[in-house]
């Protein structure tokens, strides 16, 4: 074993990118909220970008390393220490056996992903490491980590200098004042254009109920809905719809109020109509997000939001290739 | 230019949603003959792949489409999809008949006698309207293995209940508007319940995790308590805990 969980956080999981094939059986892709820090934490350890991590929201663990290990933290902007002493999040680190990493108080973002030279070795469950809550599945135990969890890593691949470090500006986070670009979709046209256009000129507040299944927002106007007649099957409220899939960041509004962003943990289907969805370059950013921050959502076009798919890409690249 | 978002509900329709994902719509309402079509589509698309398409997700009346940009743009794939849909065929496909053991009443079946007073039925009338009637699964989705049916009689159309509860047990037998539904994992609903069955449609320790795809037709069999229990113990033990009745 390399890793005692002595304090789990919040809601601490294994994650590495996902389980992608399984959505039409009810199984989301899950994998970490904030793909580019999860794979910056890899590379800085000398692993696969893909390799499994430890994903932390809002409040870090407390770990006991029992063998020494290359570590490295990015994501959220929250102090580390080891044995107490504050060090540099995004940068590679050695820690020795009986040593503590521990975690101050989150100051920005809500994620941090916790790479370990190796990774997290926990079983593959079909054909990730990423912990599925709900479902049971993957990670340690298919649950969120508790007091007393013992980790295992696998053998490192590549040796990383401790002191590696990726550049500030490389790094990104939910800056303040974030915006989620949306691409118009399936229902738009069942809410009036005046109802359209409040929902982009409003600013929305993340709730209390944001986590890896969606996150929900508030304090936009309601939505108010083109009469019509509702087809066999859907209930009669105008939010319903006979039950479909639900893409990754589609927006469903359930009874035309508070607008929930579905992310990797995603309910594959469900029904609520769904007005837009939020662009995959913008994803990376929900998981970084808070309760009671400000969002606004910005129309897009599709040129518009493959453009800024290819500047993530590029963002990543850069990273990529600065190891 | 921005993809057309569509406008009006003109089926069948392919509409984008987000830079990743189409839709393809065949109907907006619950029918067996636009699942049929669904079912045919993802079948057709699976046995001749367009690249770049990564994960096929079929509901009631609509097939999602999980795709790479990078491989196949939205443009290109629209119209690719188009064509496929213009020479769509739906064959008989051989159907999978199960008939799947309920426990109704007793602990799971919390809603059994108030359902059964709004319908001014006897719970024995319900459980047996509920038993006899002939199952399509239309779709698997929602949480792991949900399995979502149609084909109930129409006295058992129900409202969904105004506040969900937070916890119903796998194996739930529910109802909820015009469908039904075999819950698969513990998780909040605000459907209606009648009783459980000890199959788990969905089990990851399984080799196969999953019992029920799309198509498959399905009737309830009511089994006493005694029967039950000795369910419970051979599905923990890893039997499937329900018969196959052959294709058709």
């Amino acid at each position: 074993m390399a890793l005692e969980i002595l304090k789990p956080g919040l809601a601490t999981t294994v994650q590495d990118l996902g389980r992608p094939g399984y959505y039409h059986l009810g199984i989301p892709l899950s994998g970490g909220m904030d793909r580019l820090a999860l794979a910056a934490a890899n590379l800085l350890v000398g692993n696969d970008e893909g390799d499994a991590v430890l994903e932390a929201v809002f409040l870090g663990p407390e770990i006991r390393f029992t063998t020494d290990a290359v570590i490295a933290v990015t994501g959220a902007d929250m102090p580390l220490k080891i044995d107490g002493v504050e060090l540099s999040t995004w940068t590679t680190l050695a820690i020795k056996a009986d040593q503590v990493l521990s975690f101050g108080f989150l100051k920005a973002g809500a994620r941090i992903y916790i790479a370990v030279a190796g990774g997290i070795d926990v079983p593959v469950v079909l054909g990730s490491r990423s912990t599925y809550p709900l479902g049971a599945l993957g990670g340690h135990q298919g649950r969120t980590l508790k007091a007393g969890d013992a980790l295992a890593t696998l053998p490192p691949k590549r040796a990383m200098a401790p002191g590696s470090t990726i550049a500030p500006e490389r790094r990104r986070g939910p800056g303040t004042s974030p915006v989620l670009r949306v691409l118009p979709g399936l229902y738009w046209h069942r809410i009036t254009a005046e109802a359209g256009n409040g929902f982009f000129d409003d600013t929305w507040k993340v709730a209390p109920e944001a986590d890896r299944i969606g996150y929900r927002f508030r304090g936009g106007r309601p939505l108010e809905f083109v009469p019509r007649e509702p087809p066999f099957g859907a209930g009669s409220d105008p939010s319903n719809i006979v039950d479909s899939c639900y893409p990754y960041g589609s927006i469903q509004v359930p009874g035309g109020t508070e607008p929930i962003v579905l992310h990797r943990d995603a309910v594959s289907g469900g029904g609520y109509f769904m007005i837009g969805t939020v662009i995959s370059a913008d994803m990376d950013l929900i998981g970084q997000l808070q309760p009671n921050q400000k969002v606004r959502f910005v129309k897009v076009t599709m040129d518009e939001a493959l453009a800024a798919r290819k500047d993530a890409q590029a963002t990543a690249a850069r990273i990529r290739a600065s190891f | 230019m921005n993809e057309p978002v569509a406008r009006r509900d003109v089926f069948p329709r392919i509409a984008a949603c987000g830079d990743c994902a189409l839709a393809i719509e065949f109907a907006e309402h619950i029918d067996e003959a636009v699942n049929a079509r669904v079912i045919a589509l993802a079948t057709a698309l699976a046995d001749c792949p367009i690249a770049g398409i990564e994960e096929m997700v079929p509901t009631y009346r609509s097939l999602m489409v999980l795709y790479d940009p990078e491989i196949v743009s939205g443009r290109v794939l629209r119209q690719t999809l188009a064509t496929r849909l213009a020479g769509l065929a739906v064959g008989r496909t051989p159907l999978r008949r199960f008939r799947v053991p309920v426990l109704y009443g007793g602990a799971a079946g919390l809603d059994l006698a108030e359902l059964a007073a709004m319908k001014n039925m006897t719970p024995a009338d319900l459980i047996e309207m509920h038993a006899s009637a002939d199952y399509r699964v239309y779709m698997i989705g929602f949480a792991p293995g949900f399995v979502y049916l149609g084909g109930v009689p129409e006295a058992l159309h129900t409202p969904r209940l105004p506040q969900p509860r937070q916890h119903i047990a796998a194996g739930s037998i529910g109802l909820g508007g015009q469908q039904a539904s075999i819950n698969s994992v513990p998780g909040p609903s605000g459907w209606r319940f009648l009783g459980r069955t000890p199959v788990r449609v969905f089990d990851p320790a399984r080799p196969q995790p999953f019992l029920l795809r799309a198509g498959d037709r399905v009737r309830f069999q009511p089994i006493s308590l005694e029967e039950a229990t000795r369910l419970d113990v051979a599905v923990a033990a890893g039997e499937i805990g329900m018969t196959a009745e052959g294709a058709l």
